[in-house]
C-alpha cells in the first residue's frame, strides 16, 4: 500500500522557516493524527505533499513518487485542504465534476460521494449557499471521489455538528480499516483521540514527536491512581511509606500520583487494608499534547490559560 | 494526464459559473443590441459626413462589446483566485503547463466563437437600417472585417485572462484594462500619433476600417493587438508555474 513520505523537508517564506528539516513517513492502515499549534507548519507540509508549494529543500513522495508525478493523482490522494475552497457561485455538483473529469472519474462516483456526504439533497445549489459544515462536506467529498489509497484531510471537523463529527470520525476508521492512509490534521486535542492511532506532533516546523497514541500519551504523562478505601487514615500511611502522597478528592477518593495500580494494590493487599475501588486514572490526549509543546507552542501564553480537562 | 480530460474539467467550470457565462452572452447581446440602435437612429446621419469609414462604422458597438469580452476572459480565470480555489484545481492537475493550456485553450475557444459569431451578426443587423448606405458581406473589406471583429473581440478576451493570471483578480484586471480602453486610449490617442497606433485597441481596430490609417495596415495592426495577448498570456503562464499556489 501507499504511504506519505517526508523526508529532511524544509519550506521558508522570507526569513520565516514554516517547515524545518521535517522527516516522517504516514503508515498505511491506520489512522495518524497531525497536531501541533497554529502556525506549526501543518498546513504548509500538506501543500508540500501536494505539490502546491515548493519545498525550499527536501521532499515529500506519495508511495515513492512526488505528487506532480501521479498521473490521474486524485486516483491515488484524495484531500481536504480548505473547505471554502470552492467557487461560491458554482453549483456543488459542478465543482466536483470539474474535479472529476479531468481525473476521468466517471460522474456516477461524483453522486456516489455526494450521497456518502450527506449532501447529495443539495446538489444543485450553490456553493454559497452552504453552511461551513456543508462546505466540509464537500471538501470531503471531493477527497473521496477517486477512491484514493491516500487521504489526507485538514481539519475536517471544523464546523461540523455533533452527528457530523461521529460520521467523520467513523469515516476516517473505516478508511483506514481498508488498508488505506489517512493523515488527519487538528488541533482539537480530545476529538483527535477518539479516531488516531498514530500521532505526528509538529511545533515550529520541527518534529516533536512521532509515536503510537497511546505510547505518545504515556510518555508525556505522569501516572496517576485513583483508590477508595475504608481506612484511609492506614492507606496514607502505608502510601507514604513508600514514598508516594495520597490527596484527598472527591467523594472519598484519593489520587496518588506517580504511581500505578499495581504498586497501589499490592502495597493495600500487604498491610491488609480494604480497597473498594482502584483504577489507573490516564492522562488525556490534551494533557499529554500540552506538556510537550509547553515549550514549542509559539502562542505559549494562550495554550497556558487553557483550563487543563480531567481525562 | 489526458489533455481531453482536463480540456473537459476546464469546460465545465466555465460554463457552471454565471459571471463568465453571463459576459460571454453579453458580448454577443450589449454589441448587437447597441448596434442595432445606433445604426437605426444616427447611422445614416453619420455615414453622411464627409470623409467617414463607412466600415469601421458597422463596427462602432464592438468599444462596448469588447467590455464584456474583457469581463469575460477575467472572470474565467479569476474564479481560481477565490478563496484558494486554485489549490483544489492544481490538486486534480497539478501538471501547471496543462492546466494553464487547457483553461486558456478553452477561454479562447469561446471567446473566439462568441466574437465571430458577435461580429458578423453585429454587421449584417446593423447594415439592414442604412438605406443607400448599407454595406455587404461582399463589399470590399467586410469579410475581412467580420473576421478580424471577432478575432479582435477574442484577443482582448485573452489579454484579460491572461492578466488575471498574474494578478490574481478580476477586479484588478477590470480596475487596469477599462479605464485604459475608456480614456487612456482615447486621451492618448487622439494627442499622439506614432506610439498610440500600437496601443492594443487602436492597433486591432484597424482590420475593421476600410482604410487603415496611421502606421498600422489591417492584418497587422491585429497581429500588434495578438502580440499585446500572447504577452499577457505568457505573463500569466510564468506566474503561475512560478509561484506556489
Amino acid at each position: 500500500m501507499t504511504s506519505i513520505d517526508v523526508h529532511e523537508l524544509t519550506k521558508e517564506y522570507g526569513t520565516t522557516r514554516a517547515v524545518d528539516r521535517l522527516t516522517f513517513s504516514v503508515a498505511p492502515g491506520r489512522v495518524t493524527g497531525f497536531l501541533g499549534p497554529n502556525g506549526a507548519g501543518k498546513s504548509t507540509t500538506m501543500r508540500l505533499v501536494l505539490g502546491l508549494d515548493r519545498p525550499t529543500s527536501g521532499t515529500a513522495t506519495v508511495g515513492g513518487r512526488p505528487y506532480t508525478a501521479l498521473d490521474e493523482p486524485l486516483r491515488e490522494v484524495g484531500a481536504l485542504l480548505d473547505a471554502q475552497a470552492a467557487h461560491g457561485s458554482r453549483p456543488a455538483r459542478d465543482h466536483l465534476l470539474a474535479l472529476a473529469a479531468a481525473n476521468r472519474i466517471p460522474a456516477r462516483r461524483v453522486d456516489e460521494v455526494m450521497e456518502q456526504a450527506g449532501i447529495a439533497a443539495v446538489a444543485g445549489r450553490r456553493v454559497k449557499t452552504f453552511s461551513l459544515g456543508m462546505r466540509q462536506r464537500l471538501g470531503i467529498a471531493a477527497a473521496l471521489l477517486g477512491d484514493p489509497g491516500v487521504v489526507m484531510l485538514d481539519e475536517p471537523s471544523n464546523g461540523l455538528d455533533p452527528e457530523g463529527i461521529i460520521w467523520i470520525r467513523e469515516l476516517m476508521r473505516g478508511l483506514a480499516r481498508e488498508g488505506r492512509t489517512v493523515l488527519v490534521s487538528s488541533h482539537l486535542m480530545n476529538e483527535t483521540a477518539t479516531f488516531a492511532d498514530h500521532l505526528v506532533v509538529l511545533g515550529r516546523g520541527r518534529l516533536l514527536a512521532d509515536t503510537p497514541m497511546r505510547d505518545f500519551i504515556e510518555a508525556h504523562s505522569e501516572p496517576r491512581v485513583r483508590v477508595r478505601t475504608t481506612d484511609p487514615v492506614r492507606l496514607r500511611a502505608a502510601i507514604a511509606a513508600k514514598g508516594h502522597e495520597a490527596v484527598a478528592a472527591d467523594h472519598g477518593r484519593w489520587t496518588v500520583g506517580g504511581a500505578r495500580a499495581e504498586e497501589i494494590g499490592a502495597l493495600a493487599a500487604a498491610a491488609g487494608i480494604p480497597i473498594l475501588e482502584l483504577t489507573d486514572e490516564s492522562a488525556s490526549l490534551e494533557q499529554a499534547y500540552l506538556a510537550l509543546t509547553a515549550d514549542a507552542t509559539e502562542f505559549a501564553a494562550a495554550a497556558a490559560e487553557t483550563p487543563l480537562q480531567e481525562a | 494526464m489526458s489533455t481531453t480530460a482536463v480540456l473537459c474539467s476546464e469546460w465545465i467550470k466555465v460554463r457552471s459559473v454565471r459571471a463568465s457565462a453571463g459576459s460571454l452572452l453579453a458580448v454577443f447581446v450589449t454589441t448587437v443590441a447597441i448596434n442595432v440602435l445606433a445604426s437605426a437612429t444616427v447611422g445614416q446621419a453619420e455615414a453622411d459626413n464627409e470623409g467617414a469609414d463607412l466600415l469601421f462604422g458597422a463596427f462602432y458597438a464592438l468599444n462596448f462589446g469588447q467590455i464584456a469580452a474583457i469581463a469575460f476572459g477575467a472572470t474565467a480565470v479569476s474564479s481560481e483566485y477565490l478563496n484558494g480555489a486554485l489549490r483544489v484545481s492544481l490538486a486534480a492537475v497539478p501538471n501547471r503547463n496543462l492546466f494553464y493550456a487547457a483553461k486558456m485553450t478553452v477561454v479562447a475557444g469561446l471567446a473566439v466563437a462568441a466574437g465571430l459569431l458577435t461580429s458578423f451578426v453585429t454587421f449584417l443587423s446593423g447594415q439592414a437600417f442604412m438605406g443607400r448606405y448599407a454595406l455587404g458581406l461582399g463589399d470590399p473589406g467586410a469579410l475581412r472585417a467580420c473576421v478580424g471583429g471577432g478575432l479582435y473581440l477574442a484577443l482582448m478576451a485573452l489579454l484579460a485572462a491572461g492578466l488575471t493570471v498574474v494578478l490574481r483578480s478580476a477586479v484588478a484586471t477590470l480596475s487596469l484594462l477599462i479605464p485604459f480602453l475608456l480614456i487612456v486610449s482615447f486621451v492618448v490617442g487622439d494627442v499622439a500619433g506614432g506610439v498610440a497606433d500600437f496601443l492594443p485597441d487602436r492597433a486591432g481596430q484597424q482590420v475593421l476600417r476600410q482604410d487603415p490609417v496611421g502606421a498600422l495596415g489591417a492584418w497587422s495592426g491585429l497581429a500588434v493587438t495578438a502580440a499585446w495577448a500572447a504577452a499577457a498570456l505568457l505573463a500569466g503562464w510564468w506566474a503561475l508555474r512560478r509561484r506556489d499556489a
